[in-house]
């Protein structure tokens, strides 16, 4: 589902690279924690998948496409097949939560139909059920993430990348936002998520990779965050 | 679906900005009447040299008794017989029609009908009217030459080419239009500026929305269109109120004018000139956001 092979990326005006030599295989339908300090390359890794940045050697396959032979005209398609979470939400303030979960699906010219019948079983999946015409602000920070993966997830993406998402949550909070993470991935959605909460990584037993300097130091099966920390 | 998320999404564009969209109007109103008027000034004068082209004549005055010109001081009236001579030698030219000969009478005729100055008229006598030889060529081009020949003949006082006169009509038209045209060019440059502006600020106040159009993998098109159209749609609204000047300036300008113009300004040029602005106008609007959209919108 996600391929790189020797993946090296080098910002503009730094000697030091993001991600230096790296080799992942992420199958269909696992679920993967990006673990490791900041700066060590977990965004570079998630920007790259999403064709945001392009590597400046080694090659991306996602979802069985060749990032480096896709066309800037086909990128939108790509983005189509990843949902994409945040730690800061990013939802727009003046939509409520189903105008928010809508507004994924009307731009990328979904029928109205379509979207009626499927933004209401999201929002029950993420658990916002009688919440739908609430706005961000009148919600907490852990349903304002739920609105969010109801958002990334509304388009059953083959790929949904998670970049902090307990970041700004309470821990009793991200159990919940975790669970429902789970819950998309038993969809057999493939999972990534880069985290730096070792409490949510040792609780959940899922494969872990591990960055350090932009070098892969550890890849794991059922893993735990990691003595060090 | 698309239609209407895409025509909310420009009307909420256009409100949000609304002082920058009234700019955006107002600048490109002004700027493509002035190039309308220009326009208009430029086909009113090829109107007018080509009627009167066909028209125009040289006028070889003769000498009277006591005129002013060099030609004929130290000596009287043109007689009869230099007249004589004098039509052969234009007749035999090879540039010219025809030959009108007019009298004095006549003249005075004329001079009373097109002269208002009541002074001028009250101690002018039939007797200081000149007589003169009306020239028609068959190539108004050739009148110079022509002109230069027939002068310093014997009982000729001038000749003026009417050419000459219109001339420095057409002159002041020319320059008249050639300010409409540059400032037309500076409200051009003006309104591009201006609409860089307008959609710079657009994509900035809707920075959220598009990061995530961007992120859920929306067409660049369903991007950019809602800023293209916002551009297009104030390029619009500017053409048209430029075409309601230019009719109000054909109606009270050009109108008014007629009188002296011979060859009136019709609404087909008008409607023309209209159209033509309209869409200089919404392609300058249009071209200017999709410019500046590709600086301002990471797509």
């Amino acid at each position: 589902m996600i391929h790189l092979d020797n993946v090296t990326k080098v910002y503009a005006n730094q000697n030091r690279p993001a991600l230096d030599h790296v080799s992942v295989d992420v199958d269909k339908g696992e679920f993967v924690f990006l673990v490791g300090p900041s700066g060590s390359g977990k965004s570079t890794f998630l920007r790259l998948v999403l064709k945001e940045e392009r590597p400046n050697s080694g090659s991306i396959h996602v979802a069985g496409k060749d990032l480096s032979k896709l066309s800037n005209f086909k990128v939108p398609h790509l983005r189509r097949r990843i949902g994409c979470v945040f730690q800061d939400f990013r939802l727009l303030p003046n939509k409520n939560v189903y105008e928010n979960v809508a507004f994924a699906l009307e731009v990328i010219g979904k029928p109205r139909r379509f979207i009626r019948k499927v933004v209401p079983e999201v929002i029950e999946l993420v658990g916002l059920e009688g919440k739908a015409h609430r706005m961000p602000e009148e919600l907490s920070g852990g349903e304002q993430q739920r609105v969010a993966m109801a958002r990334a997830f509304v388009n059953r993406p083959m790929i949904l990348l998670a970049d902090e998402p307990t970041g700004n949550i309470d821990p009793a909070t991200s159990i919940g936002i975790m669970k429902v993470l789970d819950r998309i991935n038993r969809t057999g959605t493939t999972v990534l998520m880069a985290t730096h909460d070792a409490a949510i990584v040792d609780s959940m037993r899922k494969r872990v990779v591990e960055l350090e300097d932009g070098k892969i130091v550890r890849d794991q099966s059922r893993g735990v965050y990691g003595q060090a920390y | 679906m698309r239609a209407n998320f895409i025509f909310s999404e420009v009307w909420i564009g256009l409100r949000r900005n609304l002082t920058m969209t009234i700019a955006v109007i107002v600048t490109v109103a002004v700027g493509m009447a002035l190039l309308g008027v220009g326009l208009m000034i430029n086909s009113q004068v090829s109107k007018l040299t080509g009627f009167w082209s066909d028209k125009v004549e040289l006028s070889v005055y003769l000498c009277t008794k006591g005129s002013p010109f060099e030609p004929c001081k130290n000596r009287g009236a043109v007689t009869q017989d230099e007249k004589g001579t004098l039509e052969q030698t234009i007749k035999g030219l090879p540039d010219v029609e025809r030959v009108q000969f007019e009298n004095q009478a006549q003249a005075f005729k004329n001079f009373q009908s097109t002269e208002s100055n009541t002074l001028l008229l009250s101690v002018t006598k039939p007797e200081d009217m000149p007589e003169s030889f009306r020239v028609k060529l068959k190539d108004p081009e050739k009148a110079t030459a022509v002109a230069s020949s027939l002068k310093g003949q014997p009982g000729v006082s001038n000749v003026v080419n009417e050419r000459d006169l219109l001339q420095s009509v057409f002159g002041f038209m020319d320059t008249l239009r050639n300010v409409a045209l540059g400032i037309a060019i500076l409200m051009v440059i003006a309104a591009t500026l201006l609409i860089g502006n307008t959609v710079r600020l657009s994509a900035y106040n809707r920075r959220r929305e598009t990061g995530i159009m961007r992120l859920v993998g929306a067409s660049n098109i369903y991007i950019q269109l809602p800023f293209v159209l916002e551009g297009l749609i104030a390029g619009l609204i500017g053409g048209v109120l430029s075409g309601v000047i230019l009719i109000i300036v054909k109606v009270f300008i050009f109108e008014s004018i007629q009188t002296y113009m011979a060859a009136p300004l019709g609404w087909d040029t008008v409607a023309g000139v209209i159209t033509g602005t309209m869409a200089i106008g919404v392609l300058i609007c249009v071209l200017a956001s999709f410019v500046t959209l590709r600086r301002y919108l990471r797509v």
